[in-house]
């Protein structure tokens, strides 16, 4: 009995101790990040960036608004030139294409298109539409947007003129005429599923976000060891510590910093976007992407906390077998192909509007890939069952405890390897010896 | 408190590393680890140090196996390097902490230790703004603040000044005062002679020579005599091969027998004019050539 309690005691005082050693490193590393610098510069620009983006509508607002009253004579003209046999109607057309193009200082003319042109090159007009028949015109500008939509409005309103006549032509009443031109048909969508659409964007935003803070912090864990390696630190650190809290104080201290970021970028996108809200009202993208279900929002901690790790784990592995900090780039490629595979099929995925394809539902129970995959159809799709995101999580827990294991035993054999980084067998040979 | 190493092996890979490596060291002594490089210091040192198990053998403290959790282990390796970019006194309570220290206590033993080695100033400071040598005293206070039952010390004369020198001697006297078991691992045979009451030489992982210091040159044959003359030429003159010429300008002379000492002495104070005259013993650095050199190679280091 007193022997059994004496051995309940050491063990609990070596848990305890294991537990001190993990805190320090924990308390330490996370506070590197922390005081770092650069950490702390991206993390104050990000904020700042969104800030700007987000505070752009209202600031525009207000400037515009002290324009608007003096600029109102100021808008572009467009010139529009009718048909010879068309001329009594130049009171009509004026007055629909005015009413189209609220931006424009609509003028017909008569002019030739010779002198149109010269009009728009001198800068005189900023575009023109020569009417050849009631239902062909052509379109003149100097610049053609991307986004210059005036085309297709033209050719409504030329339809719309059209229709008119011919109506009116065979008999109806304009009041009729027009009652019927105006109809709109009304259509709900009763969505039993997720909304591809909207969700899109924020999909991709999140899974943007998953792979670029685990790459990063990635590198930074691999980095961060093999500095201490070929600083020789490690040499007073291995006999200090033991390799596994050292590695899961490490990776933790890294998911937490990055997580951190996360929240810091995210957490004030959020509030600015509250703060502007009325100014974002009619941008549905913008919107939808604020409109994140908070469901989704844990599902995304899950998977990037065990997808850090996963991935920070081995980084950290590989990290211990280089022996300059330089050969770190060409170690970490492989892993890091993992990682873009993994991104690249999400995205084509769920741009393809097609989540659940073969390809993606096999990716997402691979744990390399798994954290990505299984988050963007969670997020896209309507047919992920309860049981499937069960087993995908259960797998990536059972991951993330098995390559903790086996990084900490990489680590422990790794950071004593000095000269030329070795090859991957040869680690894993010498881990299996030890 | 006696530690033991009792018969260690160890391979990595095909590579038999340690063949069976033993030896004792006491409490309050210092204890003088020599081999040459490559000969399974460091892999003796690391499996002392529980950073890798043995494949068989065990070590021992006071007869029992030893246990890490109560035995505290100071280390200054032989590969000197902490965080450049951090400063000193993060980093050292740190280290203190890792080792099981409280806050508090880590930060009073490490200011003390810097008040210690004359370093206060830099307490501050990152460590890569410091020189080489002051850098490796920052290093020895890793090795000592957490008030270690064993201290490991590789090499920690390297790099030093004189003054610093002398300073980390006291520092080792007074750790061995104190009843601490010290080891010392050198290439430098003049501090091991300093400090060591006992060594254990390694060669090719084994070891070819332990004990105590003292007993180890007195059971060299004693047929030797060393002599200081001003007149060096006739003694060499008369005695032909067997007399040498030492490094220090003595002369050395090979007895055909050791109980010849008496008489040659007398003759030899008789007949030269001798200035001082003593039986020789060999120097660390003799044994070391010997035990620690390549059987067929002797003398080659």
């Amino acid at each position: 009995m007193i022997y059994l309690s004496s051995t309940l005691e050491t063990r609990i005082r070596k848990g305890d101790d294991k537990m001190n050693q993990f805190k320090n490193i924990l308390h330490f590393e996370l506070k590197y990040y922390l005081k770092n610098k650069v950490f702390v510069g991206v993390t104050v620009f990000l904020i700042l960036l969104i800030a700007v983006v987000m505070f752009f509508p209202r600031i525009s607002a207000v400037i515009q608004f002290d324009k608007q009253s003096d600029t109102a004579q100021d808008r572009p003209v467009m010139l529009v030139k009718l048909e010879e046999e068309e001329q009594e109607q130049e009171q009509t057309i004026q007055e629909a294409f005015s009413a189209a193009f609220p931006g424009y200082d609509v003028q017909c003319t008569d002019a030739d298109t010779q002198a149109i042109a010269e009009q728009i090159t001198a800068g005189d007009a900023e575009c023109a539409f020569v009417l050849t028949s009631p239902t062909s015109c052509s379109y003149y500008t100097q610049s053609l947007s991307m986004y210059d939509s005036n085309t297709t409005v033209a050719e409504t309103v030329l339809q719309n003129l059209y229709r008119m006549d011919a109506m009116i032509g065979s008999g109806l009443p304009a009041q009729t005429a027009g009652e019927i031109l105006n109809t709109e048909i009304h259509s709900d969508v009763v969505n039993l599923g997720k909304d591809q659409f909207q969700n899109y964007f924020y999909t991709y935003i999140m899974i943007f976000a998953l792979y670029m803070v685990m790459v990063l912090y990635g590198q930074m864990v691999a980095t961060n060891v093999a500095a201490e390696k070929s600083s020789r630190a490690m040499e007073v650190l291995i006999t200090s510590a033991r390799p596994t809290s050292m590695m899961f104080g490490k990776v933790v201290a890294s998911c937490a910093a990055g997580l951190l970021q996360l929240i810091a970028v995210f957490g004030s996108a959020f509030l600015f976007y509250n703060i502007n809200q009325f100014y974002w009202e009619d941008n549905a993208i913008v919107q939808s992407i604020f409109n994140i279900p908070g469901d989704l929002l844990l599902y995304m901690l899950v998977f990037f906390v065990l997808g850090f790790f996963i991935y920070a784990f081995l980084y950290g592995a590989i990290g211990s077998t280089a022996s300059k900090v330089e050969d770190i780039n060409t170690s970490v490629m492989p892993l890091t192909f993992f990682l873009i595979i993994g991104f690249v099929v999400a995205i084509a995925s769920i741009s393809s509007g097609n989540v659940d394809n073969t390809i993606m539902t096999v990716c997402s129970y691979i744990p390399f890939t798994s954290p990505i995959a299984m988050f963007a159809r969670i997020a896209m799709s309507s047919t992920v069952a309860w049981y499937e995101i069960a087993v995908s999580i259960g797998i990536l827990m059972g991951s993330v405890w098995g390559i903790g294991l086996l990084s900490a035993k990489i680590y422990r054999v790794g950071v004593l390897m000095y000269g030329t980084t070795p090859k991957i067998g040869s680690v894993l040979k010498a881990v299996w010896r030890a | 408190m006696k530690l033991e190493l009792c018969d260690i092996q160890k391979s990595f890979g095909e590579k038999q590393v340690l063949q069976g490596v033993s030896f004792t060291a006491q409490s309050g002594q210092a204890f003088g680890l020599l081999g040459r490089n490559g000969a399974g210091k460091t892999t003796s040192i690391r499996i002392l140090m529980d950073v890798f198990p043995p494949d068989s053998g065990a070590v021992h403290v006071d007869g029992q196996p030893i246990d890490y959790k109560k035995m505290k282990i100071g280390y200054l390796p032989e590969e000197r390097g902490l965080y450049p970019k951090k400063l000193i006194i993060d980093q050292l309570v740190y280290f203190a902490l890792l080792k099981g220290m409280r806050q508090k206590a880590a930060v009073a033993a490490v200011d003390y230790w810097l008040e210690r080695l004359d370093m206060t100033e830099y307490r501050n400071r990152r460590l890569d703004t410091l020189s080489k040598g002051n850098q490796q005293k920052i290093q020895l206070i890793t090795a000592l603040a957490h008030d270690p039952h064993i201290v490991i010390l590789d090499e920690p004369f390297s790099g030093l000044d004189p003054v610093n020198a002398i300073l980390l001697k006291d520092v080792v006297k007074e750790q061995v005062a104190k009843g601490k078991i010290v080891l010392f691992s050198s290439h430098q045979m003049h501090y091991i002679e300093e400090f060591c009451e006992n060594i254990a030489i390694l060669r090719d992982g084994r070891v070819t020579l332990t004990g105590s210091l003292h007993d180890i040159k007195r059971g060299y044959v004693r047929d030797r005599l060393v002599v200081y003359t001003e007149a060096p030429g006739v003694i060499r003159q008369d005695f032909g091969e067997r007399c040498s010429v030492l490094a220090d300008g003595g002369l050395m002379i090979q007895l055909e027998d050791p109980g010849e000492k008496q008489v040659m002495m007398r003759r030899l104070v008789e007949t030269y004019e001798i200035d001082g005259m003593q039986i020789y013993e060999p120097s660390l650095n003799d044994i070391f050539v010997q035990y620690a050199g390549d059987a067929d190679q002797k003398g080659g280091r």
